[in-house]
């Protein structure tokens, strides 16, 4: 199966391209189909195999100096932890952030690409792209391999010319504008802290703590998030990784052991 | 998802010098939820018998409640407790009398024979017996289990050096398991005493 490649083709034309480069409307993604007696069947499984039901907390929300953006970093084979150190925010360019959950291959793939096609913007109309471009750019993508499988739940959060922009897009196509999401098996835990403890007039310290905190309660309750809580944010003037803390330190920075009263105290055997 | 892995568990047992350790993690969950952070897995069946239950959390409780009934019968009748070979032979029959529908729980029993000899041993869910001399492990994180106590596991280690080689295998095992873990349950059990310890192990 061929993938979308319009992004990694040169733009100048060359000797006996087809007319459609010159033209400036990249090619629409075509693909192969694979030599099966039943592909109804190949397709069902092929998404049941990449299928790890999104495993993972990220969050992302507007506030009054800019956006911040937060994840976990497990990756879980069904029951199995096959990395406490994946990096779920994916640096799209120097003003964009994306989330990843679901897929790691899908996600990382479909970001770079992003990425690559943002560039290209800005080279060919001399400005940059604005977040509600890169996404629609995005979602446009992933609508064209709809029902094949793919496995992405993407928020891109960055800071245009209008200021702070925050879109929730995923494998199906859908796209969402909004100012609070969060995507994952962790999410309705990491929503419960947010919604509560969420202001627009926040400062960057206070938006900082409540998604560390939002990571930390989701990672506790949700088997399938853990390990370290990143947090980044995106200003004016591009995104600054805040903080990387290590999920288990932070429970008991959160909540101390207290001694507790001794409820059975042995006394002294005398001989054996 | 697996009915043994609806409410995830890790237990690990290990022999030491005339004593035993028993150990198992603290989390129920409802697959990849939270529910609680101090279950209890390992139950006393009497001074120097301990059962450990992994799998459905229900049928664990309906099976410890039974068994201790019937070990308070063979009390009464018997005017003594029970060894724990006998035990073992206990719980291997009532689980196979469920040969068709079974409980869906793992026990690892541990326990001081005569001469204060350790004897450890687990079962599948219908009641197969598994005596090893060093060490047995059950729950979803029991893969992780055999190779971490493979290459700690020592024989003939102290109370003391035997509790820090069990610690270190449970927590590194849940580390690696998404449905096991928030803490550890420690009991060592010597001819004289038994020692109760709360690990304190990664929260997520």
């Amino acid at each position: 199966m061929k993938l979308d490649t319009t992004g990694m083709e040169s733009a100048a034309p060359v000797w006996g391209s087809h007319n459609e480069l010159v033209d400036g409307f990249s090619a629409a993604p075509s693909f192969e189909l694979p030599n099966t007696t039943d592909f109804d069947g190949f397709q069902k499984e092929a998404i049941q195999m990449v299928k790890p039901a999104k495993g993972t907390t990220t969050l992302a929300f507007i506030f009054k100096e800019g956006v911040m953006v937060a994840a976990d970093s497990r990756a879980s084979m069904g029951g199995y932890i096959s990395s406490q150190s994946v990096k779920k925010i994916i640096e799209i360019n120097p003003y964009m952030l994306g989330t990843m959950a679901g897929g790691a291959a899908d996600c990382q793939f479909w970001h770079r690409n992003l990425g690559i096609k943002c560039r290209l913007h800005e080279l060919a109309n001399k400005r940059r792209i604005s977040v509600t471009g890169a996404s629609k750019l995005l979602a446009n993508i992933l609508y064209s391999y709809r029902g094949m499988g793919l496995s992405v739940g993407t928020m891109i959060a960055g800071w245009d010319e209008t200021g702070p922009g925050l879109y929730y897009v995923d494998n199906e196509g859908g796209r969402l504008k909004g100012m609070r999401f969060s995507v994952g098996s962790g999410s309705p835990y990491a929503y419960g802290v947010l919604d509560n403890g969420y202001r627009y007039d926040m400062s960057v310290e206070e938006a900082a703590e409540l998604a560390r905190r939002a990571i930390y309660h989701a990672t506790f309750r949700d088997g399938a998030s853990g390990g370290v809580a990143s947090v980044y944010y995106v200003g004016p003037n591009g995104w600054k990784k805040l903080s990387g803390d290590d999920v288990g330190e932070l429970h008991y920075r959160y909540y101390p052991v207290m001694p507790s009263t001794v409820e059975q105290e042995m006394a002294e055997v005398t001989g054996a | 998802m697996q009915i043994f892995e609806y409410n995830g568990s890790a237990l690990v047992a290990m022999v030491g010098k005339n004593c035993f350790a028993i150990a198992s993690d603290q989390k129920l969950g409802v697959q990849l939820q939270t529910i609680a952070t101090d279950f209890q897995r390992i139950s006393k069946i009497h001074d120097r018998l301990f059962l450990g239950l992994s799998g459905l959390a229900t049928d664990a409780q309906t099976l410890y409640q039974r068994l201790v009934f019937r070990h308070k019968l063979y009390q009464l009748r018997e005017e003594r407790d029970m060894k724990p070979e006998t035990f073992a032979n206990l719980v291997s029959a009532i689980l196979y009398e469920k040969r068709f529908g079974p409980y869906f729980c793992q026990p690892v029993i541990a326990g001081l024979g005569d001469e204060d000899k350790p004897f450890i041993c687990t079962m599948d869910s219908i009641g197969a017996k598994e005596l090893a001399k060093d060490f047995v492990v059950a729950g979803t994180a029991s893969e992780s289990l055999y190779g971490a106590c493979e290459s700690m596991f020592k024989e003939n280690m102290e109370p003391e050096e035997l509790f820090e080689t069990v610690s270190q295998a449970l927590l590194a095992s849940v580390d690696g398991d998404c449905l096991s873990g928030w803490g550890g349950h420690v009991y060592v059990v010597t001819p004289t005493e038994v020692k109760e310890r709360i690990l304190k192990g990664r929260m997520d």
